[in-house]
């Protein structure tokens, strides 16, 4: 997962893949929706599709060339396992909303 | 692995889509034929269609398991020995026991890196190819390469079966070489095996849908799908012909031969279970060798007297 030159944005480890950039894309395509529903499932606190969403990502974002949106993700889950309270998720998923904002193909 | 062999099958079972693209470009130069089920049932139902050669299964997934999954598969006979890799964002090393003692071969963590997957896949093929090898070998006779015995027994019964399932014929050619004791007293036992190949790729080499098995000794048994008893009877014809014209180093102008005994199951037959079609094979064998061996008798409905 590289910075860009400017600090704002990250992109994909297989950013230069070409078998991968197809994928790549569409992973990030689906990000804002994969966001969404994690929040709407915190808010209905569902907090066990919380944490079924938040191991998918986990277990996939390294994968796509993007290991700290997959770490964020593991902070989630690793939470709820732990049974932590709605604010500390609600502060890691806010983490995890942060750098899938800043993701690039 | 020849190249003429299919491709080995490997099904992903893994509730993630992103996995499934992931694996498919991951995994697209392998020499592997991928499939994918998102969901535990629908994995289970591949896997039973497909029998793939290699199953990758998630851990965690919304409904039945990895482990629900792993435990479905190895109390099927027929799934038992696909070998399992569980690919896991979960590395708890309870999690990782308990998938190898449930049955598990191996264990690849996601984010899984590419070179090692791949590795792991490789190495797992290897493994099945091995347990089919050997698996085929516990059924095939070591002098002859005929199918043996045992799987004589299984195969008769299954296309039986299906014979009647379907309203087809199956028939069954039993073969004893004549005399064959007294060859193996005057010209030893490696004469005796010589003759016992022999008559073998004979039988081997008949038409493609026909089974040849080593029965026992010098018996052999030979099952015909979809084949009538008068044409099982000509079938036989020609084997008892090519052998009887064998030549035989070390014995010139020696002839050798053997007798067969004919029966076919058919649709409103009176020959209705395995063991009477073996039965009505045997006695037409027998029948053969009374009436002065070298020939081809009958068990069909065309002559009650069988």
């Amino acid at each position: 997962m590289r910075l860009s030159p400017d600090s704002t944005t990250y992109r994909s480890d297989f950013a230069d893949d070409p078998d991968m950039a197809e994928i790549v894309a569409l992973f990030v395509s689906e990000l804002p929706q994969r966001m969404a529903a994690m929040q709407a499932a915190l808010a209905g606190n569902d907090i066990e599709r919380l944490r079924t969403l938040a191991h998918q990502l986990k277990g996939a974002a390294g994968g796509y060339g993007f290991p700290k949106l997959g770490e964020a993700a593991a902070l989630i889950d690793r939470g709820i396992k732990d049974g932590c309270d709605g604010n500390v998720l609600r502060s890691r998923l806010g983490m995890l909303t942060a750098i899938a904002g800043r993701i690039r193909p | 692995m020849a190249s003429n062999e299919p491709l080995p099958k490997v099904l992903a079972i893994d509730d993630s889509e992103p996995i499934h693209r992931l694996l498919k470009v991951r995994l697209q130069y392998e020499p592997i034929e991928l499939h994918g089920a998102t969901e535990a049932q629908a994995g289970l139902r591949m896997a039973r269609e497909l029998m793939p050669d290699v199953i990758l299964l998630d851990i965690e997934m919304e409904g039945m398991d990895g482990f629900g999954v792993l435990q479905a598969l190895k109390a099927d006979v027929n799934l038992q020995d696909i070998p399992v890799i569980f690919i896991s964002a979960t590395a708890s090393m309870e999690d990782r026991v308990r998938a190898l003692d449930l049955g598990a071969i191996d264990f690849v963590e996601k984010p899984f890196e590419v070179v090692e997957l791949k590795a792991r896949v490789r190495s797992a093929l290897r493994v099945q190819h091995l347990v089919k090898m050997l698996a085929q070998r516990a059924q095939v006779d070591g002098l002859t390469g005929l199918w043996n015995r045992t799987y004589f027994d299984r195969r008769l019964l299954q296309e039986c079966s299906e014979a009647q399932r379907h309203g087809r014929c199956v028939s069954l050619v039993m073969c004893d070489v004549d005399g064959f004791k007294k060859l193996n007293d005057e010209r030893g036992h490696p004469f005796g095996d010589m003759v016992l190949e022999r008559l073998s790729r004979i039988l081997q080499g008949g038409r493609g849908s026909d089974v040849a098995c080593r029965y026992g000794g010098e018996e052999f048994g030979i099952i015909l799908p979809h084949t009538v008893g008068i044409e099982a009877i000509e079938v036989a014809e020609r084997y008892r012909k090519s052998f009887e014209v064998e030549t035989w180093h070390g014995a010139p102008g020696k002839v050798i031969t053997a007798s067969f005994g004919v029966a076919e199951m058919a649709p409103g037959g009176r020959l209705m279970s395995v063991a009477d079609l073996v039965a009505a094979a045997d006695a037409a064998l027998y029948r053969a060798k009374l009436n002065g061996r070298n020939r081809v008798e009958a068990a069909i409905a065309a002559n009650p007297a069988g």
